[in-house]
């Protein structure tokens, strides 16, 4: 597998605030990436570095050994597609409309049937038909959630960046988002991979191919849910005591917080 | 091509039918308006009659309608479509849905302009009836570039501007409350007459000199429909992410309703309302794309200005009410009534 996204000795400062330094690590197309660590610990702004919302105090993102920071915007957004925490607007615009934004980067100023055709994919997909022609400001939070990971979608990128995507999602529509979210990212005929920002650990476990742990501004571990998602390293980064239930045949690899809260105080989500 | 699809189109299609029935609807009402006015020597029907070239017009008749009445309609169709536009531009810009042209202090330096030019004689231009017209344009387009300047030391974001915008808003008004305070009654009365906003004062040459400029300016609002529609729905993060840099575009933007904000404002005076209300009927026709809001605001503004001046000069003639009071009297109502009906902005 071929490496899409490369970051070497990323940092970032709010003002002397050090939210992370010398970041380094590398993407593989068709995996899935969660980012965890408590609040805080730079899930968000590292998003929002590979997709040049921020600029980086050090360091460079490469994406296909591109370095971001030479690309144009339009180009760029050909690249990356990003899934911001939660969108709210007050103008009324219908979710096919909001859909079609995110082909903005393939259309010059005329909506080819083509871009139409992906939108409409794109909502058969993941099952927004029914909300096309609704309004994206009448929505509820959770299908507004939806509706702009459709968005990213229709993008047609190789990098999918995501912020707390099911953070706004019932249980059930966790779970089918995310199927969605590894069905087109494993599809071996495109190199797309997905770069997801979340704190669900469960949900982390049960979808990613890679975990990074993000702790005092560094990545703390990083390696497979099982290598990463230990008892100790959960109460090291989150405070928190856990029991672990490994993977089986039939269920997902699962971890159980208990009552008790680390005597260090550490924030506890 | 699949079922959403097409309804897309057929969708886009009822919404530029719906746009070229309103154009036709105020070219309607734009003859009926030329058709009244106050003059005894001169009916509705006599009016139509020599538009239409089935009568021919004496000089006093001729004068009525080419002179008075012709600029007049050409000029609330005009400047209302360039402020609704304006308007438009300006509440995409910065995601704010009750912003209007005047919001970023363009009223206020118009208003600081005026009053220079007829309290304190100070204008470049010697001509009176032009330093009033000349000063607001220019200090209008000053108070804009400092907000921008200023904008851009704070930080970039569109709150940002708009806080600028209502502190110069303040300052502005402060130093023209000062030079009111030490004015004559003559100058007092003139620049509360400016401050009404009124299609009697322009002239046919004015008034071309606006439509050049909404000519001119039109396809740069139109380059920017894609930007503008990321923009709006979802701030800054959401454009970026989709290619589009939000402070270049809001910069751009922002120069660009302050150029056509100023054009029609130093010619007319204060006109506020249809740069707000304008562009949210539109909305309620054809979304917020800006490809189709554009035009639909147009249109939706030179029906407002229409509308408004035409009662200003009939209902109580011989008298004429300024339209930018008339706009406000009978819009503001009727704005209410359509966000009432269609449960706020967003229908």
């Amino acid at each position: 597998m071929s490496s899409i996204l490369d970051v070497k000795n990323l940092g970032f400062s709010w003002g002397s605030n050090t939210v992370f330094q010398e970041l380094n690590f590398s993407v593989e197309s068709n995996q899935i990436i969660a980012i965890l660590g408590k609040n805080g610990a730079g899930k968000t702004t590292l998003l929002k570095c590979i997709n040049r919302i921020l600029k980086p105090e050090t360091g460079t993102v490469s994406i296909d050994s591109k370095d971001i920071s030479e690309l144009e915007l339009p180009e760029l957004s050909k690249m990356v597609s990003y899934v911001p925490q939660s969108i709210m607007s007050s103008f009324p615009m219908q979710v096919f409309d909001v859909v079609l934004l995110g082909r903005r980067p393939h259309i010059n100023w005329v909506v080819g049937n083509e871009d139409r055709e992906k939108v409409s994919e794109t909502l058969r997909f993941l099952n927004l038909e029914e909300f096309a022609f609704r309004y994206f400001n009448q929505l509820s939070g959770g299908e507004r959630q939806r509706v702009i990971i459709a968005k990213a979608v229709s993008q047609d990128s190789s990098i999918f960046l995501m912020d707390e995507p099911t953070s706004d999602l019932d249980l059930k529509n966790q779970i089918e988002i995310m199927k969605k979210v590894k069905k087109l990212v494993s599809d071996k005929s495109n190199e797309k991979a997905a770069v997801v920002a979340i704190h669900d650990i469960n949900i982390a476990a049960r979808f990613a191919d890679v975990i990074f742990l993000l702790d005092e501004g560094k990545i703390f571990s990083q390696g497979s849910p099982e290598e990463v998602l230990t008892e100790e390293n959960i109460k090291h980064v989150f405070g928190v005591t856990s029991e672990i239930i490994p993977k089986t045949r039939k269920n997902p690899m699962r971890i159980f917080i208990k009552d008790e809260i680390s005597p260090k105080g550490k924030d506890v989500n | 091509m699949d079922a959403l699809s097409k309804k897309h189109i057929v969708n886009a299609q009822k919404q530029m039918s719906w746009v070229l029935l309103l154009s036709a609807f105020t070219l309607i009402v734009s003859v009926v308006a030329i058709g009244l006015g106050s003059s005894q020597n001169l009916d509705f029907f006599t009016t139509l009659k020599i538009l239409f070239g089935i009568e021919s017009a004496g000089e006093l008749e001729a004068a009525i309608i080419w002179e008075l009445r012709f600029p007049r309609i050409l000029m609330a169709i005009v400047g209302g479509a360039t402020l609704a536009i304006a308007g438009s531009l300006m509440q995409g810009s910065l995601g704010n849905p009750l912003v209007s042209p005047l919001t970023l202090g363009v009223a206020s330096g118009a208003a600081l302009g005026a009053a220079l030019a007829i309290i304190l004689d100070f204008s470049i231009v010697s001509n009176s009836n032009l330093a009033i017209v000349f000063n607001a344009f220019l200090f209008s387009l000053i108070v804009v570039a400092i907000i921008i300047q200023l904008g851009n030391y704070r930080s970039v974001s569109a709150e940002s501007y708009i806080l600028v915008g209502i502190a110069i808003t303040f300052i502005a008004g402060a130093i023209v409350s000062t030079m009111q305070y030490f004015a004559t009654d003559a100058q007092l009365s003139q620049l509360a007459h400016w401050s009404f906003g009124s299609l009697s004062r322009p002239t046919l040459v004015n008034t071309l000199w606006v439509s050049v400029a909404l000519v001119g300016l039109l396809p740069f609002a139109f380059q920017k429909a894609w930007d503008l529609n990321t923009l709006a729905l979802g701030g800054d993060d959401f454009a970026i992410s989709t290619g589009v840099d939000p402070v270049k575009t809001r910069k751009h933007i922002l120069i660009l309703s302050a150029f056509m904000t100023s054009t029609v404002i130093a010619f007319t005076g204060l006109i506020g309302f249809v740069g707000l209300a304008a562009p949210h009927m539109g909305r309620l026709i054809v979304g917020n794309d800006y490809r189709k809001l554009i035009p639909c605001s147009a249109i939706f503004g030179a029906l407002l200005m229409l509308f408004a001046d035409t009662v200003g000069r009939i209902a109580f003639a011989p008298i004429v009410l300024p339209v930018g009071i008339m706009l406000s009297v009978i819009g503001g109502p009727f704005f209410m009534y359509l966000l009432l009906k269609n449960r706020g902005l967003g229908h």
